[in-house]
C-alpha cells in the first residue's frame, strides 16, 4: 500500500483545525484512514532553545574554556563553554539541564545523552551551548552553531528551524486515491468534525497574449484522456524555490529541484492533481498531441532510463516525438532546465486502468501514476492548473498567458445515486431517520434531495470516484455515524447444516497420528526445480513470478519438505524424529481427469516419517535404530483402523521381483501411496546420512475407504487353544506367502497367526530358514477340543507344505 | 511302613526343607514336590485305597490335616518371603526416570484453527474448504476486484499462468460455497493462503486463515458485531474490550477491522500492541452486493457478513511466537511444546 505523508501545519492551511496532532490522528483512525506513524518533527530538540550570550569571561582555571551568561528569554544561566568561536551577543542553540542532546561529541557512536548540571574545573555550568554536530544538523564539532541575529531568545530551537510540525504517515487503501493529498485528508477531517475544508483562493494575474496563440493541444484518444488542461507561462527564471516551499516539500519527502518543478509537486501534494511542466521551446510545433505509442518502441524518461513501449500505452507527444509517458513520467527531451524561459503546464485526467497497465508493464510506479490509477478529480484539473500557474508567476516571475487551453471531450454530469434509508437500516442494523441519513451525507459534501418517502437522491462530488452505488453510500453513513455506535446484536436464526465429512476425517487422522507419538509438521507448499522433478517430466507446475529459485514450483510431494525439516533438525543435533504432515501436493495431468482443475490435480496427502531411534534413549528404555518395520507397523495400524481390509501391499515390481526398499499401497484396488526407506541419493541431497523411513498416502483414497460407523462383534467367551508351528523353507519364501497358505485353508476358528521367530544356520541347512509361528484357535460357539485342533493343524501344515515347499520342523 | 508313619515322615521332611528355604524359587520347588498333582501328598492319598477298611476314615482325616497343614505352612513362608522381597525394594531410587511414552503433538496452526472453528461450529457454522490453486474468477473477479484496479495490488500474488494462481485469501471459498448452496449459508473455511512476499520474521510466502460467511434474510452489521464480539470474548477472555475501525476490502462494504484491548499490558502499552493498547485481530464487513450478484443470489433480498482471521497472527497472540518462520521450519523442539 502506498504511504502518503501529510503535514499537520499544511493541513491547517486548508481547514481551521483547533485540535492537536494527537486528536487528528485519532479522528483519522476512526474514519478508517490508517495512520501508520505519527512523527513530531524536531522532537529531538526538546529542551533546546534560542539563547542570547549576554556575557563572556575567561575560565579562572582553564585557558581554553570560557564562562558565559546565556539568556533563555526568562533568565540567565552560567555556562562553561569550550568552543573557540563563542562570542558575546551571539544567538546560540542553548540546551538546558534535562534536555536530551541529539549527539554526544565524546561518544564514538554519537549517541544522544541527557544533559545534567555539572561543575567544570570548579565552575558551575547549567546547560550547554551546542555545536552543529551535537544538534545532528552538521558534522562541525569544533565550534558552536551560531544562529541568525534576529532569532528571539527563548524560541524553541525546532521552531527556529521551522520544524514545529507533525508528519502523519497514512497507508492509502486502493479505493481512496483522494486521500493522497492534503486537501483530501482535510476533507475527511471536515466530514468527521463537521467543518469545511477549502483550497486557498487563487487569483491568476494573466497577460494579454491568449494561450491558444502560443501552443496547441490535440487529444487523439479521448477515451484514455477525457481532459487535458494546459497553461502557458512565459519569461520565467528557473532558480531554487524559496525556503518555505523547500521545507514544505521536504516534510512530505519530496526532493526540491527548482521553482518550476517544485510548484508542480507542491500543488500535487496539496490537491492530489499530478502536473507536469514542459519546456515549451523544446516542444516541436509548440504542440501537445495525446495519443497511444503505436509504432514508437522506446522512450527515455527523465530519470535517464530507456523504457520499452507497447503500442497501446498512452503518450504525450509534440508534432514530431513523444515527450512524456502520460500519467507516469515525463521525458528527458522536454524537461525544465536552468535555461528554460517558457513553460507549458499540463494538468490532465487519464483513464485509471490505462495508467495502471502502463505502470505495471514498465515496472514504474510514480507519485503521478499512483494517483491516476486510483482516479483523480477530473474537475480539479483546471483549478490545479490555475493554482500552479499563479504560484509559478509568483516564484519564478514571468507572465501567465491569457486563459487555459482546456480540451474536455469526456465531460460528464455529476454522478447521482439513489439511496433508500430503509436499506441503510437493514444493512447496518440501525434505526436512522431520513433526516439523519441526509445530514451525514451532507458532511461529505454530498448534495441530497428527497425524491420519494424512502428515496434520497445523492449527488456525489467529482473527487469521490469510489462512490458508485447505494452500498458505497451506506458505508459512508456507517463510517460517519461511527462503527462503535452500532449496537452489537446476537444472531438467532438456525441453519440446518450438512455434515462435512472431509474435515472430520482429516481431524481423525491427526488424532490417530499424534496419539501414536508423531509430531505434526507443516512445510512450505513451494519447492525448487529439483523438488519439482519428483514426478514424471511434464507434470511439474512452475510459478510465473516466483520469489526466488528455491520456491519456484508447487510441491509434487510432501517428502522433500519433510526431508528439509529433517535436515534442519539434524543440523541442530536433534536426531530422533517422528513427523507427520497433512497437506496438498500439485501435479499436471492430461486428458479428462475429473478431479483436476484446469489440468492440475491438487491432492491432499498424509506423510509419515521416522528416523533415528524408535524410542527416546534413556535409562531403562531399551531403544534401537528405527527400521522399515517401524514405518510398516504404523501404516498397518492406520490402514487397519481406517480401511479395515480394503487395502493391500504391493511387494513386487512389474518384473515380479521383491522390492526391498519400497512397498506400494493399494486401497480398494487403486494405487494410493507407498511406504519404505528413502533412497540414499535423495537423503544425500538433504545432507542426511541416516536411514529415513517414510510413507505417503492419498487422503482421498483413505477417505473413500473409511467406514466411520463401527459394527460391534461380540468377543467369544470360550477359551482359545494355542499351538506353535515351525517350518523350514527356502530363503526366498516370504512371511506373506506362509501366512497366505495358512489362511487359504479357510479355517474360521483360526483367530490369529503370530510370527515369533526366524533364524537360519548350519542346523537348518544352506539357503534355508526356520520360521516359527504361534497359532491361536477359538470358536464363538463352544470350547474346541484337542483332537479337533489337531485336525486343523494338520490341514494347515499340509497347505504350507504344498504352497511353500515347507517342511515341518519337529521339536 | 505303615501309612501313618509315612505321614509323619513326610511332615518332618517338609518342615526341614521349609525351614531351610530362603527364596521364592526354592519355595516353588517345594510346592511342586509336595503339593503338585503328582506330588508326595497326592502319592499318599493314592495309597489310601490300599489301607485296611476300618482305618480308612482315620487315615483319611490324617491325610486331610496333613494337606491343610502343609498348605497353610507353605502360605505362611510364601507371605514372609514376598514381604521380605518387597522390603528389599524400599531402598529403590524412585527419582529414576519413568519409562518413556511416545507423545505426539498437533501443530500450533492446527490447534489454533481447531479452537476458532470450534467456537463457530457451536454457533451453527458449517466447515467448508476449497482448493489452494485457484483461478482469477474465484480469487478476484467474483470478489469484486475489478481488472486493472489498484485493489489487486493489496495482495501480492503467485501466478501459475494468467488465470491460475495460488489463492491469496480463503475468501474464494465463499464464492465456491455460495455457488453450490442456496441461502441461508453459514460457514467457516480454514486453509492455507499465499502471498508473493519476501520471507522474514514478520511475513511469509504462506500462512493460514479462517474465513467466515453468513448470508441470510436480514443479516446486518449489528449481527456481524454481535458474532465477532462473542468470538473475541470466547477466544481472548470475557474482559476484553473491542473497537471496530473502518477499512477497505473490495468484497465487503462497509468493511471493518476489529481490535481488542491488549491483554498483555492491560492497555498500558507494550511491544505486542506497539504501545497503542489495541491489537488488530481480524478483518470483516458486510458482503458487497456485487459479490452476492456474482454468485446468483438476490442481493436485494439477502444480506450477509464475512470475516477473515489470520491464524499465525492469532497464534502469535495466544502463544507468543514472534517469528512466523518457526511455523514452517519444524524444529521438533518447537513442535513438542504444543
Amino acid at each position: 500500500m502506498p504511504i502518503q505523508r501529510i503535514s499537520y501545519s499544511w493541513l491547517k492551511k486548508l481547514i481551521p483545525l483547533a485540535i492537536e496532532d494527537k486528536e487528528v490522528e485519532r479522528t483519522l483512525s476512526r474514519s478508517g484512514v490508517e495512520v501508520a506513524d505519527m512523527r513530531r518533527l524536531g522532537a529531538q530538540f526538546e529542551g533546546i532553545v534560542v539563547g542570547d550570550v549576554r556575557a563572556k569571561s575567561k575560565h579562572p582555571k582553564a585557558d581554553r574554556l570560557s564562562v558565559c551568561m546565556v539568556f533563555d528569554g526568562e533568565k540567565e544561566f552560567q555556562v562553561v563553554c569550550g568552543a573557540p568561536n563563542v562570542e558575546m551577543g551571539q544567538r546560540v542553540a542553548f540546551a538546558k539541564v534535562g534536555a536530551s542532546v541529539p549527539r554526544n561529541q565524546h561518544d564514538p557512536h554519537g549517541s544522544p545523552f541527557v544533559l545534567g548540571a555539572a561543575v567544570i574545573r570548579g565552575v558551575q555550568s547549567e546547560g550547554m551551548i551546542c555545536s552543529g554536530y551535537e544538534l545532528g544538523i552538521s558534522d562541525d564539532a569544533d565550534g558552536i552553531f551560531v544562529l541568525s541575529q534576529d532569532a528571539l531568545p527563548g524560541t524553541p530551537f525546532a521552531l527556529y528551524l521551522g520544524m514545529d510540525d507533525t508528519i502523519f504517515e497514512l497507508e492509502i487503501t486502493a479505493n481512496r486515491g483522494d486521500w493522497m493529498s492534503h486537501l483530501g485528508v482535510a476533507r475527511e477531517l471536515a466530514a468527521a468534525l463537521d467543518m469545511k475544508a477549502a483550497l486557498p483562493s487563487v487569483a491568476v494575474r494573466e497577460g494579454s497574449a491568449p494561450a491558444k496563440t502560443l501552443a496547441s493541444v490535440t487529444i487523439k484518444d479521448p477515451e484514455k484522456c477525457p481532459r487535458y488542461v494546459a497553461r502557458i507561462i512565459t519569461g520565467v527564471k528557473v532558480a531554487s524555490s524559496p525556503e518555505w516551499m523547500q521545507k514544505a516539500l521536504e516534510a512530505v519527502n519530496v526532493r526540491p529541484i527548482n521553482n518550476i518543478v517544485d510548484v508542480t509537486n507542491y500543488v500535487l501534494m496539496e490537491t492530489g492533481q499530478p502536473l507536469h511542466a514542459f519546456d515549451l521551446e523544446r516542444l516541436s510545433g509548440k504542440a501537445i498531441v495525446v495519443r497511444t505509442a503505436g509504432a514508437d518502441s522506446t522512450f527515455t524518461t527523465l530519470d535517464g532510463k530507456e523504457r520499452k513501449l507497447e503500442p497501446d500505452m498512452l503518450m504525450i507527444c509534440d508534432d514530431e516525438k513523444s515527450v512524456a509517458i502520460a500519467g507516469v513520467m515525463g521525458g528527458l527531451n522536454s524537461e525544465i532546465t536552468p535555461e528554460t524561459t517558457n513553460v507549458l503546464l499540463e494538468s490532465a485526467f487519464f483513464l485509471p486502468t490505462s495508467i495502471r497497465r502502463t505502470s505495471k508493464k514498465l515496472g514504474l510506479s510514480t507519485d503521478a501514476s499512483q494517483r491516476f490509477e486510483r482516479g483523480c478529480d477530473i474537475e480539479m484539473a483546471s483549478s490545479a492548473a490555475d493554482r500552479a500557474a499563479a504560484l509559478i508567476a509568483e516564484l519564478a516571475g514571468g507572465t501567465v498567458a491569457k486563459g487555459a487551453i482546456d480540451i474536455y471531450p469526456g465531460k460528464m454530469s455529476p454522478r447521482r445515486i439513489s439511496l433508500r434509508p430503509s436499506r441503510v437500516n437493514r444493512v447496518l442494523g440501525t434505526s436512522l431517520s431520513n433526516r439523519e441519513v441526509a445530514g451525514l451525507l451532507k458532511r461529505l459534501e454530498i448534495a441530497v434531495g428527497d425524491k420519494a418517502k424512502d428515496e434520497i437522491v445523492a449527488t456525489v462530488p467529482s473527487y469521490r470516484n469510489d462512490l458508485v452505488s447505494e452500498i458505497d453510500l451506506i458505508e459512508e453513513i456507517a463510517r460517519l455515524f461511527g462503527y462503535d455506535n452500532i449496537e452489537p446484536k446476537p444472531s438467532t436464526s438456525l441453519v440446518m447444516l450438512p455434515d462435512e465429512k472431509t474435515e472430520r476425517f482429516a481431524k481423525y487422522l491427526r488424532e490417530l497420528m499424534s496419539g501414536w507419538g508423531f509430531n505434526e509438521m507443516m512445510s512450505v507448499s513451494l519447492t525448487d526445480e529439483k523438488g519439482s522433478a519428483y514426478r514424471n517430466p511434464g507434470t511439474a507446475i512452475a510459478l510465473m513470478n516466483p520469489l526466488g529459485k528455491e520456491s519456484a514450483y508447487l510441491r509434487p510431494t510432501l517428502l522433500y519438505g519433510a526431508l528439509n525439516s529433517v535436515k534442519l533438525n539434524f543440523a541442530r543435533s536433534v536426531k530422533d524424529l517422528r513427523f507427520f504432515e497433512i497437506g496438498n501436493i500439485f501435479y499436471r495431468v492430461s486428458g479428462n481427469d475429473e478431479l483436476a482443475f484446469q489440468d492440475v490435480r491438487e491432492e491432499e496427502r498424509l506423510l509419515v516419517l521416522i528416523t533415528g531411534r524408535n524410542l527416546p534413549e534413556g535409562y531403562g528404555n531399551p531403544s534401537r535404530p528405527a527400521d522399515m518395520f517401524d514405518i510398516k507397523g504404523v501404516v498397518e495400524a492406520l490402514l487397519a483402523k481406517v480401511c479395515l481390509d480394503k487395502y493391500r501391499f504391493i511387494y513386487y515390481d512389474s518384473k515380479n521381483s521383491l522390492n526391498r526398499t519400497r512397498v506400494d499401497i493399494e486401497i480398494q484396488g487403486q494405487s494410493a501411496g507407498y511406504f519404505g526407506s528413502v533412497e540414499k541419493e535423495i537423503c544425500e541431497r538433504f545432507d542426511i546420512n541416516e536411514n529415513v523411513f517414510a510413507c505417503e498416502i492419498s487422503l482421498e483414497a483413505l477417505h473413500r475407504a473409511w467406514s466411520p460407523t463401527i459394527r460391534f462383534s461380540e468377543p467369544s467367551s470360550f477359551p482359545p487353544v494355542t499351538r506353535d508351528l515351525a517350518f523350514i523353507v527356502q530363503q526366498n519364501i516370504t512371511n506373506d506367502a506362509v501366512v497366505a497358505a495358512m489362511k487359504k485353508t479357510g479355517i474360521a476358528t483360526l483367530e490369529s497367526v503370530t510370527l515369533f521367530d526366524i533364524f537360519a544356520g548350519e542346523k537348518i541347512g544352506a539357503g534355508k530358514k526356520n520360521m516359527a509361528y504361534s497359532l491361536r484357535f477359538r470358536s464363538n460357539e463352544r470350547t474346541l477340543t484337542d483332537t479337533e485342533v489337531d485336525g486343523l493343524i494338520e490341514r494347515i501344515v499340509r497347505s504350507v507344505q504344498t504352497e511353500c515347499g515347507a517342511e515341518l520342523r519337529t521339536f | 511302613m505303615k501309612l501313618t508313619e509315612s505321614i509323619d515322615l513326610l511332615k518332618r521332611d517338609f518342615e526341614a526343607e521349609l525351614s531351610s528355604c530362603a527364596d521364592e524359587k526354592t519355595l516353588d520347588a517345594i510346592r511342586v514336590k509336595y503339593l503338585a498333582r503328582n506330588g508326595q501328598v497326592a502319592v499318599l492319598f493314592e495309597k489310601l485305597k490300599d489301607a485296611p477298611r476300618d482305618e480308612k476314615p482315620h487315615i483319611g482325616r490324617l491325610l486331610n490335616e496333613l494337606r491343610n497343614d502343609i498348605t497353610s505352612r507353605f502360605d505362611d513362608v510364601k507371605q514372609r518371603l514376598v514381604a521380605a522381597r518387597q522390603g528389599e525394594q524400599t531402598d529403590i531410587d524412585v527419582t529414576l526416570p519413568g519409562r518413556s511414552v511416545l507423545a505426539g503433538t498437533l501443530h500450533p496452526v492446527t490447534q489454533t484453527i481447531d479452537e476458532i472453528v470450534r467456537i463457530f461450529t457451536r454457533l451453527g457454522f458449517n466447515v467448508a474448504t476449497g482448493p489452494e490453486l485457484e483461478d482469477d474468477f474465484h480469487n478476484f473477479s467474483a470478489l469484486n476486484f475489478p481488472p486493472d484496479h489498484p485493489s489487486r495490488d493489496m495482495q501480492d500474488t503467485f501466478f501459475v499462468n494468467d488465470n491460475l494462481l495460488l489463492r491469496t485469501h480463503t475468501s474464494p471459498v465463499q464464492i465456491r460455497y455460495m455457488m453450490k448452496h442456496d441461502p441461508p449459508v453459514r460457514i467457516v473455511a480454514p486453509g492455507r493462503v499465499f502471498r508473493n512476499e519476501a520471507v522474514s520474521a514478520r511475513s511469509h510466502m504462506q500462512f493460514h486463515q479462517v474465513e467466515g460467511l453468513y448470508v441470510d434474510n436480514g443479516v446486518s452489521f449489528a449481527d456481524l458485531k454481535g458474532i465477532l464480539v462473542h468470538f473475541a470474548k470466547e477466544m481472548y477472555g470475557s474482559n476484553v474490550r473491542f473497537k471496530f475501525i473502518p477499512s477497505f476490502f473490495p468484497f465487503t462494504e462497509p468493511s471493518a477491522e476489529m481490535y481488542i484491548s491488549c491483554f498483555i499490558c492491560e492497555q498500558k502499552g507494550c511491544r505486542l500492541c506497539k504501545h497503542t493498547g489495541w491489537l488488530e485481530i481480524l478483518g470483516s464487513g458486510m458482503v458487497h452486493p456485487n459479490v452476492l450478484t456474482n454468485v446468483g443470489y438476490d442481493s436485494e433480498k439477502f444480506t450477509g457478513y464475512a470475516f477473515g482471521i489470520g491464524i499465525e497472527r492469532t497464534a502469535l497472540l495466544k502463544y507468543g511466537i514472534n517469528d512466523i518462520r518457526m511455523y514452517f521450519e519444524n524444529d521438533v523442539r518447537f513442535l513438542r511444546q504444543f
